[in-house]
């Protein structure tokens, strides 16, 4: 793998370039809440030692809220418009998102997520931004009792997901590693900005990285699920759950979505794709009354199944980052790898 | 990269209605353009997205056959928002439909064979999407038995197509209501579908059961059918979970390893036991 030093200053540069080429750069904003387009290089946070901001950059690629199409009454018919998209400004193909130091943690999220909007029909809203993303990954200093990366298969210093990846070397400079080819395609027009890279320095970084011990072993609890699904440990957690489905809105692979239609009159209006969330009750609610999921212990099980086993059995990749973002930010504080680690100490007592 | 939008329904005319109960119609449909519907075909038992625009989007069945090519029909209950605007539309309004989607009745699987169709209230809708598919090529299947029930009289659902199947020589129908529900001259049967199985007792011995119906009714049918000697992947039946895109990605009708909208909405018996019981 190819491997670069970028100064700070130079990076900046970089940054000040893609802005004025209009390219949508999104960065981590001051505060750590979420994630925005940046507008300006003084707003650039890359922080390596930063907390995982509450939420992450997941709206960027599936909106929390996006129009389907438009529709007018035309007599006794309607009109349908399409929302303005890639294919309405060829342009826009040019513009590239720009995802500015991605966490391991939040790096493999695009890829995650793409088996699902992919597989059989593809969604052409989440594929259409995911085509134009780059992702710049960033080494992970940051530790917390809610991290679990580790414990998901990742850790601070992989490279999935990211098309480029920086490693802190001192105050001044980053390595930039050059993962992949779409990387590399997209570096070219900025490699005056980089000189020759260091990987021994960066391996000393990268060395001195201390990995979080595992919480839970997944593939144990991932066999454990299908034969205890009735076990008391789901109601246990669902009696303190408030199913307010912050978990899913900060989670940066959680996807799933509601179908509406909004701002209505008698003869225009718009079908919005919004995010949804399995927590909550109404969720799977059926038109009879039934519901199939009727029980909040119920409503976390599924959390818990989809993430760790049923998308694991389906496309091959755990639902979950290990980032602790849900855990960080759950009102009654239940912390999902407590709950996974609790149910593979009882797998483990079978 | 594909550019098509999976969301976005075609346009679709509604030709006829029919008041079946007092809450429950049917709808015919055509499809505005011609080369829409020149191109379309189904399966039976395949559902669609129907749409009332202002309101949003409902998941039903197809409820014709695939057998009749110029128009498809759905039947739905005014139960939510979107059925309530539904049941106010007029003939010659347009309706939005995505589909078809999902699997279907094994439907070649069951030439040469006895078919036993058990159904429900409502449930009778897919299941009289397979029934007249197979009357329409009565000749490629043997004996064929129709056991219908409903809370009372006035819930029976398609009425007309009831008398014309018990006219029929060559289909036993069989259509029962809950005690209680019948009316003056009723000349059917009274009483639970799961008990009138029982007592018709249908022959299980190359005979393939299709169960559609409330959860309770599917619940209470399959041990009788079971103890008729029916093989559990010769039950065949459908789950009717909340679905919002119908595509396999919004995560609603997401069961086990299931998306039921993909890898459903028909299931048998022996697929059904291997799931979680979220349905």
């Amino acid at each position: 793998m190819e491997e670069k030093l970028i100064s700070k200053v130079n990076l900046k540069m970089l940054v000040a370039d893609l802005i004025k080429a209009n390219h949508i750069v999104v960065g981590q904003d001051e505060k750590a809440v979420g994630w925005k387009r940046l507008s300006h290089t003084d707003e650039i946070v890359v922080n390596s030692n930063g907390v995982p901001s509450n939420l992450s950059y997941k709206e960027f690629l599936f909106a929390k809220t996006e129009p389907i199409f438009y529709f007018r009454n035309n007599k006794d018919n309607y009109d349908l418009i399409e929302p303005a998209n890639v294919a309405a400004s060829p342009n826009l193909d040019e513009q590239k998102i720009v995802i500015l130091g991605a966490k391991p943690c939040d790096a493999p999220s695009i890829e995650i997520m793409s088996h699902v909007f992919n597989w059989d029909y593809k969604d052409k809203f989440f594929n259409e931004k995911a085509e134009r993303s780059i992702v710049i990954g960033l080494a992970c200093h940051y530790q917390d009792e809610f991290c679990f990366c580790t414990s998901v298969g990742l850790n601070p210093t992989s490279e999935a997901g990211s098309d480029l990846f920086l490693v802190p070397l001192d105050d001044k400079n980053f390595a930039i590693k050059i993962v992949s080819d779409k990387g590399k395609e997209f570096v070219q027009p900025f490699i005056q900005y980089m000189s020759e890279g260091n990987p021994k320095a960066t391996s000393e970084v990268l060395d001195k990285i201390k990995l979080q011990e595992r919480k839970f072993e997944q593939a144990k609890v991932r066999e454990w699920i299908a034969p205890n699904f009735e076990h008391k440990i789901f109601d246990k957690v669902g009696e303190t759950c408030l199913g307010c489905g912050q978990c899913a809105f900060a989670c940066p692979v959680c996807h799933c979505f509601d179908i509406v239609d909004e701002e209505c009159n008698y003869t225009c209006g718009r079908r919005m794709k919004n995010w949804d969330a399995c927590q909550f009750g109404l969720f799977t609610i059926h038109g009879s009354g039934h519901n199939p999921r009727d029980t909040q212990g119920k409503r976390y099980r599924q959390r818990i199944a989809h993430k760790f086993k049923y998308y694991q059995d389906k496309f091959g990749k755990t639902l979950c980052t290990g980032c602790g973002r849900c855990s960080r930010g759950c009102p009654v504080g239940i912390d999902i790898a407590q709950v996974v680690r609790e149910i593979n100490l009882v797998a483990n007592q079978v | 990269m594909c550019r098509n939008n999976i969301y976005k329904p075609e346009l679709m005319e509604v030709t006829d209605i029919i008041d079946e109960t007092f809450d429950t119609k049917t709808f015919r449909l055509k499809f505005r353009d011609e080369n829409v519907a020149k191109n379309f075909s189904f399966k039976a038992g395949q559902f669609g997205e129907y749409s009332v625009f202002g309101e949003g989007e409902s998941t039903f069945c197809i409820a014709s056959s695939p057998t009749r090519e110029d128009y498809i029909e759905c039947s739905f209950k005014k139960i939510g928002k979107v059925t309530t605007a539904l049941n106010r539309i007029s003939v010659g309004d347009t309706i939005g439909f995505r589909g078809p989607y999902g699997n279907y009745f094994p439907v070649e699987v069951m030439k040469g064979k006895n078919v036993l169709f058990i159904a429900g209230g409502i449930g009778l809708a897919p299941v009289r999407c397979v029934i007249w598919n197979t009357l329409d090529l009565r000749d490629k299947f043997k004996d064929i038995t129709i056991v219908y029930g409903a809370r009372s009289f006035n819930d029976l659902v398609y009425k007309r197509e009831l008398k014309e199947w018990k006219e029929r020589a060559d289909v036993k129908t069989v259509v029962t209501v809950d005690p209680g529900g019948e009316i003056a001259d009723w000349d059917g049967e009274i009483g639970f579908v799961p008990a009138i199985v029982e007592k018709i007792a249908p022959q299980s011995e190359n005979t393939i059961a299709i169960v559609c119906g409330p959860p309770i009714m599917i619940k209470f049918t399959i041990p009788v059918l079971l103890k008729l000697g029916f093989a559990e992947e010769n039950i065949i039946t459908t789950l009717e979970n909340r679905m919002k895109c119908g595509l396999g990605k919004c995560g609603r009708c997401n069961v086990g390893n299931v998306y039921v909208c993909k890898d459903g909405p028909v299931f048998t018996y022996a697929q059904m036991k291997e799931l979680p019981q979220e349905y």
